[in-house]
């Protein structure tokens, strides 16, 4: 018969209606509400053991239909204050209607109680009343009680408008009816300025800062987190680690790189040096001039030769075999950040934005500059066969450009065959594939660490994928649909990506202590090679050469017999210098 | 003899109404500071540490904002000087659908002056010493510590939000034209509010109550 509690909700709510005239009487803010869970604390409620009377009184049913239909009279009953000794004269029954009234200076015109009710139960309320010799009407009398003439009079007059008048009306209707309504709520004509939309120099900061609070994928941070997948197991710890100090932890630079005659050559601030993979043999090659650093490395495709990029601008030509700087091409006016080489041309990209191909053959070696990017220019390579040439910049651009020299002359300016605009971070990371010549990866920097892959001769983007840190460098597996990828804080790890799919198949994790700044394959295609600002090279077993079967395709190393591999000389640090 | 000196004691360290009016204001803009921030109305880095009160208080950078706030304050500075002001609401609102969420209350009442005229022989008989710098302090620190601890119990919002300053003022206020606007009172419906009562602190003139009103729905 007792529905158990929504009825006894109503006649609470009921019951706190009576408040509501309070709401004037105080800061018609205040919001009070009887805490759900806990009865208040009235006394009829204990006193009346006959709750079911609840559900047969009139108003208590047809209450709960109107409420909703009065939201403002909603908000208003949420301002109740109910101040102590206005609960205790609830509780006591009786309220003096003086001492309501002496709360009732605040009228604001916010409050607008819903129209018929209220007339309603102010005439209703005293008939129940007199009916009432019942212990249920103790109810009703409670809600007399607080229904004050004068409060109603208010109301009344008030409650014509169910609208929330607007402050000129709330104002002639306070003279009208001499009500006084002597307080304001103000607010400041304006709306406070937008979450940061006004300062932009404080969004781009955030923008810039927020890779460095990138969370870790991946809950562990072991030093040698690493994720493979069930069908490819690779090495987790490196082959070998060479120690590098003084490697000059610049994102922009390019300070490794690996000749088809198995050498590794490294450029430790002013000065590089060759590692013979075959003998673990280190030998100095040079040093660059007093006061500048070697700000890029790259060997030429028959591995005699080595490009040496200088801070100064200067590019340098060393011959490996002999140890002799060759020649000095100078010219640039900023840092050769990159290299490439196709036969006799030497790319070099610069500072200021310009890629200058050198023919090292000539004199006169300046044959042709390609003016595309407004930033540095820090990702450069030839495609194999000579015919196009990707570049990345600090300015967020990757461009292809025709390999063809033609009969140009000094200054003249080539034109890029396409223009990419998708990066949003500096590209280093440039790689062209070598078993299908079409295709071009690039990866971004810290705020896009994404990949791309293009197709060259349409100059359509063919994949896309998101990285969880910055793309320090790229490179395609030699024999597998791979790509290897190098990256910045905060996983400092090496991924290795399959292709088409772009799946994760393996990645280190923490790969070094610092971000991997750069990385090269070995002439065979299997160990990579990778270099980081804690001034280690670490080799890295990535992917299997199959003995039988890839020997054929496998690019024509000096030795056969290595293979190309490492020589295992000895497992462990050893010293460059 | 010992009662001039007292006498100029005090003087020395009595608040007036206008150093009151400025205290009080102050400690609106580092509440109001340390609401936004705590409330993360606005994003975390916009803020920076100062040093107040003895402690640090996290102020945002964001220019429009400090201007804007020290619009709002100054004018309330006025009112509080002519004492036409009585509460101070910060109310932090759904930016998506402008429904108030939480209400931070602060009443301005002014202190009654003591009985004892000014000057009057008997220092006895006025009990009221000023209230030293040092112990204001100490108040106001506790109110921010404590307005910073609400962030724990306070729901989690999980919208974007806004806020709105609401000034309450008495009918006979200097109002600049334009620059302030009767506005709806942001109030939470009681059935879905929750309101907790804060530390108070006071000034030889006025003394400030806060509260915190939340919308809470089971």
């Amino acid at each position: 018969m007792n529905h158990p509690k929504t009825p006894r909700q109503r006649a609470r709510s009921e019951a706190k209606t009576p408040l509501t005239p309070s709401v004037i009487t105080g800061l018609n803010n205040v919001s009070l509400a009887p805490s759900p869970t806990k009865p208040t604390s009235r006394p009829f409620k204990g006193r009346a053991p006959t709750a079911p009377g609840d559900l047969t009184n009139p108003f208590l049913a047809t209450r709960p239909k109107s409420r909703p239909s009065s939201p403002v009279k909603r908000i208003a009953s949420a301002g109740i204050p109910s101040s102590d000794s206005f609960r205790s004269q609830t509780t006591g029954g009786v309220i003096r209607k003086g001492g309501v009234e002496s709360r009732l200076e605040v009228v604001t015109h916010d409050y607008v109680p819903p129209p018929k009710h209220e007339v309603k139960r102010s005439k209703s309320t005293p008939a129940v009343n007199r009916v009432g010799a019942d212990k249920r009407d103790r109810f009703i009398t409670n809600r007399e009680s607080t229904d004050i003439a004068a409060v109603a009079a208010t109301l009344d007059q008030l409650s014509l408008n169910p609208q929330p008048p607007s402050p000129t009306h709330a104002a002639r209707l306070a003279a009208a009816t001499g009500v006084p309504v002597n307080r304001r709520i103000l607010g400041y004509h304006e709306a406070p300025p937008a979450a940061s939309s006004s300062d932009t120099t404080l969004a781009q900061q955030r923008e810039f800062a927020k890779p460095l609070y990138a969370q870790r994928p991946g809950a562990l941070s072991t030093s040698t987190g690493a994720t493979t997948n069930k069908t490819r197991k690779i090495a987790t710890q490196p082959e070998r680690v060479l120690d590098a100090p003084g490697m000059v932890d610049d994102f922009y630079l390019n300070l490794l790189s690996w000749s088809c005659q198995n050498a590794v050559a490294v450029a430790l601030e002013s000065s590089t040096y060759i590692w013979k993979a075959d003998t673990g043999s280190v030998a100095q090659l040079g040093e660059c001039p007093e006061g500048t650093y070697v700000s890029s490395v790259d060997f030429s495709n028959d591995g005699a030769f080595l490009g040496v990029g200088v801070g100064n601008g200067d590019v340098e030509l060393w011959d490996v075999e002999s140890g002799q700087k060759l020649r000095t091409m100078s010219g640039h006016q900023g840092q050769i950040a990159t290299l490439s080489w196709h036969q006799h041309i030497l790319s070099s990209g610069c500072g200021d934005g310009s890629i200058w191909h050198h023919d090292v053959r000539i004199p006169r070696h300046k044959v042709m500059e390609l003016l595309g990017h407004t930033g540095e220019v820090c990702g450069l390579k030839w495609r194999s066969d000579g015919e196009l040439l990707a570049s990345g910049g600090n300015d967020n651009v990757v461009n292809i450009w025709d390999g063809r020299l033609g009969d140009v002359g000094e200054g003249a300016r080539g034109t890029a065959k396409w223009v990419k605009r998708n990066h949003t971070a500096a590209v280093k990371a440039v790689a062209w594939c070598p078993w299908q010549p079409s295709l071009l990866a690039t990866g971004g920097g810290t705020n896009d660490a994404t990949i791309n892959v293009w197709n060259s001769t349409t100059g359509a983007r063919i994949h896309t994928l998101r990285t969880p840190s910055q793309i320090t460098s790229i490179q395609w597996a030699v024999q597998q649909k791979e790509i290897l990828t190098t990256h910045g804080y905060p996983t400092n790890s090496v991924m290795i990506h399959a292709y088409p799919s772009m799946e994760r198949v393996a990645e280190i994790r923490d790969a070094h202590d610092s971000r991997v700044l750069f990385s090269c394959i070995s002439p065979a295609g299997d160990v990579v090679c990778t270099g980081a600002g804690d001034e280690n090279l670490k080799f890295w077993r990535i992917w299997d050469v199959a003995s039988e079967t890839t020997k054929k395709k496998k690019p024509p190393t000096t030795r056969e017999t290595t293979g190309g591999r490492v020589n295992s000389t000895k497992e462990g640090i050893l010293r460059i210098r | 003899m010992a009662t001039k000196q007292a006498g100029k004691q005090a003087n020395k360290q009595a608040i007036t109404l206008k150093g009151s009016a400025v205290l009080v204001t102050e400690f609106f803009k580092y509440a109001v500071n340390t609401i936004l921030f705590q409330r993360e109305v606005y994003p975390s880095d916009d803020f920076h540490m100062v040093k107040k009160y003895g402690q640090t208080v996290l102020v945002t950078q964001d220019l429009a904002l400090e201007n804007y706030l020290e619009r709002i304050l100054s004018q309330m500075q006025k009112w509080i000087l002519t004492g036409s002001v009585n509460q101070l609401v910060v109310a932090i609102i759904s930016k998506d659908t402008r429904i108030p969420l939480e209400r931070w209350v602060f009443d301005i009442m002014l202190v009654e002056p003591p009985a004892g005229v000014e000057g009057s022989e008997d220092s006895n008989n006025a009990p009221r010493q000023p209230k030293p710098e040092a112990e204001i302090q100490s108040e106001i620190r506790a109110i921010l510590k404590q307005i910073i601890s609400m962030v724990t119990y306070l729901p989690v919002i999980h919208e974007p939000t806004v806020f709105n300053i609401l000034a309450y003022t008495s009918e006979s206020a200097d109002v600049p034209v334009g620059e302030w606007v009767d506005t709806d009172p942001l109030a939470i419906e009681a059935s879905k509010s929750q309101q907790v009562k804060m530390r108070s602190f006071s000034t030889d003139v006025h003394r400030i109550e806060a509260m915190v009103a939340y919308r809470y729905e089971e």
